[in-house]
């Protein structure tokens, strides 16, 4: 009986080892389906960036998520190194740069989640965020838009899936190129 | 007989000025809500502050009109009562017991470690604050706080001059527990 009970238990750790080997992309808590160009824009250093505060759009999105995107948006801006400056919402020394573009986002869908139900269950209670990204000009004209998603699936408190979109969203940015003239 | 009546009545207004003044009694013995007193509790700080580590534990004070957070030793990060414009109140439920509890539940035979996530897990408060620099440029940073502990905060806040001429004051419940909408 104790063989028995030892070999099932070796059995089922070897089973969770060759689920993780199978989905590697599952560890990282996260997938994100972001659309991008290949190419890579290499006039970006000379614009700056300012980052508006996040539109929840008709949804109720929890106000930790809303300013989390924000702050994560700025930090993943900074890290890209791929422009000049990147500014705050409502920062007065915006107004003197001559390039900058605005970066708007704007929730279009939300799933709270729940850490507990992804512990139980695994395959439910993942944290879903897809927002609408736009680089806009100071005269509005849109530069670049995206739709950008960033979620937690498996492991990770629920507050990183905004971690992952801000991630997600300097990646698009990075590769993609937009025309402002 | 007469005397009886003025007995009976005078021992009843004695009991209801013994019963009014006992309520006046505890009622002055609440402790009293002072705004100036300085204030500390252990939170944790999400992210948000300035030269402050995401996801750190430390000591949230308010002190004169100022929100300090400090880790350790380390000075502090310090927020000023009046640039705050809003503050908002949510709760989150967490899995407790990091890595090594993560560990132990995913070695656990039979699905126990499912059975063990049930039961470890724990309410917090999150409080959200929406500040501006110098500059007018908007902040925000996100603390972790023991349940009932954020509804303090934001108390002792308004009390120190988060009022609405200054911004927006809001406090809200919002519970991310339940899953509503998962198929989308």
């Amino acid at each position: 009986m104790k063989t028995i009970r030892r070999s099932l238990s070796i059995i089922y750790v070897a089973a969770i080892v060759a689920i993780m080997a199978a989905f590697p992309a599952w560890l990282p808590a996260q997938t994100a389906a972001v659309k991008s160009s290949d190419a890579s824009s290499g006039s970006a250093m000379q614009w700056s960036v300012q980052v508006d505060r996040v539109n929840p759009g008709d949804l109720e999105v929890a106000y930790s998520f809303q300013v989390a995107i924000y702050e994560n948006l700025l930090k993943e801006l900074n890290k890209t190194k791929q422009f000049k400056q990147v500014f705050r919402d409502g920062d007065r020394n915006a107004s003197d740069v001559p390039n900058l573009l605005v970066l708007q986002t704007t929730v279009e869908k939300y799933t709270p989640g729940s850490e507990t139900r992804r512990a139980v269950t695994t395959v439910s209670g993942a944290t879903k965020l897809t927002v609408r990204s736009q680089l806009l000009t100071r005269e509005g004209k849109i530069v670049l838009e995206r739709r950008v998603n960033g979620n937690v699936r498996l492991f990770g408190s629920n507050l990183r899936a905004t971690h992952n979109l801000a991630r997600n969203i300097a990646k698009a940015i990075k590769q993609s190129r937009w025309d402002v003239g | 007989m007469n005397s009886y009546f003025v007995r009976q009545a005078l021992i009843r207004v004695w009991a209801l000025l013994f019963c009014s003044s006992l309520g006046a009694l505890a009622q002055s013995t609440a402790p009293p809500v002072k705004a100036s007193a300085p204030f500390s509790i252990r939170a944790t700080h999400l992210l948000g502050l300035e030269n402050t580590k995401s996801n750190c534990n430390g000591t949230l004070s308010i002190q004169g009109d100022a929100l300090q957070f400090q880790q350790g030793e380390k000075p502090g990060a310090e927020v000023k009562a009046t640039s705050i414009q809003a503050v908002f109140l949510g709760g989150e439920s967490k899995q407790v017991g990091g890595l090594p509890m993560k560990l132990g539940k995913a070695a656990a035979p039979y699905g126990g470690g499912r059975v063990v996530s049930l039961f470890a897990h724990k309410k917090y408060d999150t409080l959200t604050l929406v500040y501006v620099d110098s500059d007018g440029g908007v902040h925000g940073a996100i603390f972790q706080l023991s349940k009932g502990q954020g509804e303090l905060v934001t108390n002792l806040l308004k009390a120190r001059g988060v009022s609405p001429s200054s911004g927006e004051y809001q406090t809200t419940k919002q519970s991310t527990v339940e899953v509503m909408d998962e198929n989308n």
